[in-house]
């Protein structure tokens, strides 16, 4: 089944700019990101020796450099094209660009990989980088007076969003689908508590398993439709 | 040297801090422009992309505090201008307080220590950007050969690419979940994270079901279900 677009008009206003905007600030806000070294070096005079940089750099990569690639290519499914882009520059992907996008398509009621769909998510991540920066900048100013403000038990409870948001999230797509959502729990239960592979192995093996099944799954349904 | 933080917290390193955001927020304007643009092909009405944006907002309310209450961790070691950088944009707290550490270590010392001074506080600066940069580079060169690769597995068929979707989120946060009942039996010992967890996922699979039949409940949801696991959570502490 083909969606009644001209893809060709598609193409022109939006994929291609978006993939041309995309590289272009991912690239620009590498160098925007040593603004602060740059800074510390120039004008408050103080540089740390390249090896004590290195050193530093070296420790960080070995423990989290493998997801700057396997995170893009394991969200990207869900992201899409605007969204990876925009979703990896301002980060806190699982905790807020992919909820912000699945509940938007949710509310909205597109069809999820619909061009429509895309275009809903392109919109809500955006929105929600505007709140998100809107919030860490009066956190930053305010700082822990803030805190202040909350009561204890308040505070106490935000401590839980992680997993409140981790199970919300798996818990909206399960509902679409039990047998994908229950395959991927044990396979998750399996991988977690029977293994020690590390984390960046295991988040690959089960996305894309669970997209093995779910295509194989969708073939097979199509040809006994078929027959 | 005097307290490295006065440096760290002074207005030329919020200078310093602006720009990225700036262009975080430039990207995301023209995106939006983009999508707004685009929505006449697919038919997307203009109060459709309004209440996208609008959701999108309300959506990161939760998930923001939840950012921001992290964010203070990383504030009062590396002050307030390089931890709202980082957490406005790229970065995760947990990963930037680890090269923050991982920088101090390199130089021997103990991030935000006693003898932690402006030099250690530079490595920081540097090992952070470097390791975000990572990321900023991968996904500027792979992003549009992802793009080709997801085409030649669905043919362009949107309801395979809403299966890719789905299953890709489901094989993503099933590790989510799992890890999380993981780190509270062995790691934590705080059954909360547990209770947290699994009401969130029932409580979505209940309120999505009700709001099936009433669709304007459909932006609440992650809100109220939110709250409760929460609050579940919070009040389940004293019980094990």
């Amino acid at each position: 089944m083909q969606e009644n677009i001209d893809m060709t008009a598609y193409n022109k206003e939006f994929t291609k700019p978006i993939i041309k905007y995309g590289r272009l600030i991912n690239l620009l806000c590498i160098f925007l990101s040593f603004l602060p070294a740059l800074v510390m070096w120039f004008y408050y005079g103080f540089k740390p020796a390249n090896a004590e940089i290195l050193a530093g750099w070296g420790l960080i990569a070995s423990i989290f450099g493998i997801y700057a690639v396997v995170e893009p290519v394991s969200y990207y499914p869900v992201l899409g094209l605007a969204g990876t882009y925009i979703g990896v520059l301002s980060g806190n992907i699982s905790n807020v660009r992919v909820p912000a996008s699945v509940i938007a398509q949710d509310a909205v009621g597109t069809t999820p990989g619909t061009k429509k769909a895309e275009l809903v998510s392109t919109i809500a991540i955006a929105g929600s980088i505007i709140m998100n920066l809107a919030i860490v900048t009066i956190g930053a100013i305010g700082g822990a007076t803030i805190m202040g403000f909350f009561p204890e038990p308040v505070v106490e409870a935000f401590t839980y969003v992680t997993p409140a948001i981790f199970g919300a999230i798996f818990g909206m797509n399960f509902v679409k689908n039990f047998l994908y959502g229950g395959f991927a729990l044990v396979l998750a239960g399996i991988l977690v508590f029977f293994t020690n592979l590390p984390t960046y192995v295991i988040i690959p093996i089960l996305v894309f398993a669970t997209i093995v099944l779910g295509l194989f799954d969708h073939n097979r349904k199509l040809k006994n439709k078929n027959d | 040297m005097g307290n490295y933080l006065e440096t760290a917290n002074s207005w030329i390193m919020w200078l310093a801090a602006i720009p990225i955001s700036v262009a975080v927020l430039g990207l995301a304007f023209i995106y939006t422009k983009r999508a707004r643009a685009a929505g006449d092909l697919v038919g997307l009405t203009k109060e459709e992309a309004n209440q996208a944006f609008r959701v999108g907002m309300t959506s990161a309310i939760g998930p923001g505090i939840g950012v921001f209450i992290v964010m203070l961790g990383l504030m009062s070691v590396v002050g307030a201008p390089m931890a709202w950088m980082r957490l406005s944009v790229i970065g995760a707290a947990p990963t930037e307080l680890t090269a923050a550490n991982m920088a101090a270590q390199a130089q021997g010392i103990e991030l935000g220590g006693a003898n932690y001074d402006l030099i250690h506080f530079a490595n920081a600066t540097w090992v952070m950007a470097l390791n975000g940069s990572a990321w900023l580079l991968a996904t500027a060169l792979i992003t549009d050969r992802l793009d080709r690769v997801t085409k030649k597995i669905s043919g362009g068929d949107p309801e395979k690419i809403g299966i890719l979707m789905i299953t890709a989120m489901l094989g993503a946060f099933a590790f989510m979940v799992v890890n999380e009942i993981h780190k509270s039996i062995e790691v934590t010992k705080d059954y909360g994270g547990i209770v947290a967890v699994l009401v969130g996922a029932f409580g979505m699979v209940l309120f999505e079901k009700i709001s099936d039949r009433y669709p304007v409940l459909k932006e609440f949801n992650l809100g109220i279900v939110m709250v409760i696991a929460m609050a579940l959570a919070y009040l389940s502490r004293g019980l094990f």
